[in-house]
């Protein structure tokens, strides 16, 4: 029986996730044109905002359902697994953590009404110019490639010590939409000028934004992790099957030790994230070096078993049509969600430095 | 219910109290450890009555749980103090309480346990080395004793060890794991030479062992004749949490970082020191997943599951790992001390420049992947478990 691999939480959530997943990347696979795309996104969109995903983790009352970090982590490892191309890690997890103050704009999240984007303090832009500012309630700059909901209606923007609500069909706002190299929708947001409500300054903001995202980091981990084990099974069933000079690839010693490699690379990121998810759950206060670990880790070994997938599967594994490769994809993009490796690494070795000193 | 906060508590302060200076400066500094440094240390554990931690109580053992023992291990490493000598300890030791006679357990396992007997491991062969069931070293009958003829080799600590616990071939049968029979042997047996072997990284470790009419008494024979094959299994499955414990590689490490910030506080090497302590980083996070995994395998063992390939994902992980490590504090030092690796001028094969076990130890770590099941054989395994065929 060849491998299968383990959820690091499992459940109904996990399973319903996957599933769904699954559908959504099966049925954007049979559709060519980008609208029809956006708007295929748009329905899984609000199945999943009926199901009830954004408010897991919602306080039961502000009206959510009052789950944990594993209830987070079921659904992000499902959607994982399935390779299910929108923000649930963002949407359900991270977002929720920043508006636990803001009654009104997170009852808008849970209910769907409001689909927000994320703009973090870390945002990428194509021009150091296009930095963001504010300027009498006014913003001002760009960030680009941003994850978004489809159909996005806010912005939610991290400045400084000050958390921002944008419109995105406020005047001033312009938005250039994209799907990312693993499907996820995502945008250019350009602010001129653009009418921003301050929802909330100060320390705090600072300190819920750091943990949002140590809390966006570890479950991209877990997220990267299911689908890090669905490319080990996908790679070991194409080797299997797939024949070449009259023997199945799955009998030459080059490529079962890839497959080791990739299955040992595996394993350590898993029981690194596993532990940083315990770590996370019982809320040591070291918890932000667990995950600075673990998406270290996540870069280098993520990095491996994608590479090596489409290296196993030759010719096929250069095209868009399995849904390994697809997976592949989304772990090669996860390296850039959350704090890349240098930052992880920055933030490491300064904290090293302090200790030393 | 065990307190393990507390047991490991204990132990730290037993290993900074108890275990001498100038043992734990031997560890510290990667100097090779011989029966001069182990001795007094497993005098001092035997005394205190933590000779063996993986015997049962009634041979002299702690019975300690498993997680104690992993403790226990941790500790030491951590700590600096050796880890106690392993032919007797940990792999001999156990066969004979499972498979010894009454008189074997009564002669061995005391003298085991107080240091007083060192033993070394008579396995491999010039041609049986990860296929160790081809060993031709033959036994045969003459009277009450066996006649051993053959040779072993990569024989560990054999120049200063008494005895060697030793697999022999002591009749031919269709399969090679079949006829084979566990044999302990004097080492001071007439027909028996001892040559060192050279190895890459300057240390006297490994030798030859030659044996040349060895007569041995069939009373040192353990377990039933033709069964050393499943003596050996056993030392080996007990031996499978081993990689479990990654605090020495970690120790390793935080060594190693003491290196970079010593060896590298010029201003002019500061790019240097960033790119090393980078790598070092990495290597980090990898030995924090082996150690998460080992955490699990300790859970599961305690648990009775099983371990599936969490073993030699270890090894792999762990091996791999240690060997980076080794490497960053070779491209540490290695401009100023590689080329000092040993004098010319001196009869001994040890080099004398301060801070050269840096240099061999980069070079003995080279080991870790071949040793044990090497990395190739390891990836055979998973694979094989992977695929289903």
């Amino acid at each position: 029986m060849p491998f299968t691999a383990k959820p690091i939480i499992g459940g109904d959530a996990f399973d319903q996730a996957c599933r769904i997943g699954l559908d959504a990347d099966a049925e954007l696979a049979g559709i060519a044109d980008a609208a029809e795309q956006a708007a295929c996104l748009r329905r899984y969109w609000d199945a999943i905002a009926e199901l009830g995903w954004i408010t897991t983790a919602i306080a039961e009352d502000a009206g959510g359902a009052g789950g944990d970090l594993s209830d987070l982590a079921a659904l992000a490892g499902g959607a994982g697994r399935g390779g299910l191309p929108l923000p649930v890690v963002a949407s359900c997890a991270v977002l929720p953590h920043l508006l636990a103050e803001h009654a009104e704009v997170l009852t808008a999240l849970a209910e769907g009404r409001f689909r927000i984007a994320l703009i973090p303090a870390e945002a990428a832009r194509d021009d150091e110019a296009d930095a963001l500012h504010l300027d009498g309630g006014r913003l001002t700059g760009a960030a680009v490639g941003i994850e978004t909901p489809p159909d996005p209606t806010h912005a939610l923007v991290v400045l400084g010590d000050a958390l921002l609500l944008v419109a995105a069909d406020a005047p001033g706002v312009a938005l250039t939409r994209y799907q990312r190299i693993d499907g996820k929708p995502a945008a250019d947001w350009r602010f001129t000028g653009a009418a921003a409500s301050v929802i909330a300054r100060g320390d705090a903001v600072l300190r819920r934004a750091a943990e949002a995202r140590d809390i966006g980091a570890l479950l991209t981990c877990v997220e990267s992790v299911s689908a890090a084990g669905a490319l080990i099974e996908q790679t070991i069933e194409y080797l299997l099957n797939r024949v070449q000079f009259g023997v199945p690839l799955a009998t030459h010693q080059a490529l079962r030790h890839r497959v080791a490699e990739m299955y040992v690379e595996y394993e350590n990121l898993r029981g690194l994230v596993t532990h940083a998810l315990r770590s996370a759950a019982s809320g040591g206060p070291v918890v932000w070096r667990d995950i600075a670990f673990a998406k270290l880790r996540l870069g280098e070994a993520g990095r491996f078993i994608a590479q090596s997938t489409i290296q196993c599967h030759g010719g096929m594994g250069m095209t868009e049509g399995l849904q390994a490769i697809r997976l592949a994809r989304r772990i090669m993009m996860a390296e850039f969600e959350y704090g890349d490796r240098s930052v992880q690494a920055r933030r490491l070795l300064d904290d090293a430095a302090r200790r030393a000193a | 219910m065990v307190d393990y906060n507390a047991f490991r508590e204990e132990v730290r302060d037993f290993a900074m109290t108890r275990c001498p200076p100038n043992i734990r400066a031997v560890v510290a500094t990667y100097r090779k450890l011989s029966r001069k440094v182990w001795y007094p240390w497993q005098k001092i554990l035997f005394e205190h009555g933590w000779g063996a931690p993986g015997w049962p109580r009634e041979y002299g053992g702690t019975g300690w749980d498993l997680k104690q023992r992993h403790i226990f291990d941790e500790v030491m490493a951590e700590c600096d103090c050796p880890p106690q000598y392993h032919h007797g300890l940990r792999h001999l030791g156990p066969v004979i309480i499972e498979y010894g006679s009454e008189e074997q357990k009564q002669r061995f396992l005391p003298r085991i346990l107080s240091g007083e007997d060192w033993w070394c491991q008579g396995y491999s062969e010039p041609n049986a080395g990860s296929d160790l069931a081809s060993l031709r070293t033959a036994a045969r009958r003459e009277g009450g004793d066996y006649i051993v003829e053959g040779q072993k080799t990569w024989t560990s600590h054999a120049q200063e060890a008494d005895w060697m616990y030793t697999l022999v071939r002591t009749s031919k049968e269709a399969k090679k794991q079949q006829g084979i029979s566990l044999l302990l042997i004097p080492l001071n047996s007439p027909g028996i030479t001892i040559r060192p072997i050279r190895t890459i990284d300057g240390w006297h470790h490994v030798n030859e062992v030659f044996l040349d009419n060895v007569r041995v008494p069939v009373a040192n024979r353990v377990g039933e004749e033709g069964q050393g094959w499943t003596y050996g299994k056993f030392l080996l499955e007990r031996e499978r949490l081993g990689g479990a414990n990654v605090a020495p590689a970690m120790k390793h490490l935080e060594r190693t970082r003491a290196l970079l910030a010593q060896e590298l506080a010029a201003p002019r090497h500061a790019m240097k020191r960033s790119l090393l302590e980078e790598r070092l980083l990495m290597a980090e996070a990898e030995l924090r997943g082996a150690q998460a995994l080992g955490q699990e395998a300790v859970a599961a063992t305690m648990e009775d599951r099983s371990l599936g390939l969490l073993p030699s994902v270890l090894k792999l992980s762990t091996s791999v790992t240690s060997q980076h490590v080794g490497e960053i504090a070779l491209d540490a030092v290695g401009e100023r001390l590689a080329p000092r690796f040993r004098p010319t001028d001196a009869a001994g094969a040890n080099a004398e420049a301060p801070g050269i076990e840096w240099v061999q130890n980069y070079m003995y770590g080279r080991v870790r992947t071949i040793y044990g099941g090497s990395s190739e054989v390891q990836k055979n395994v998973i694979a094989k478990q992977l695929f289903g065929i």
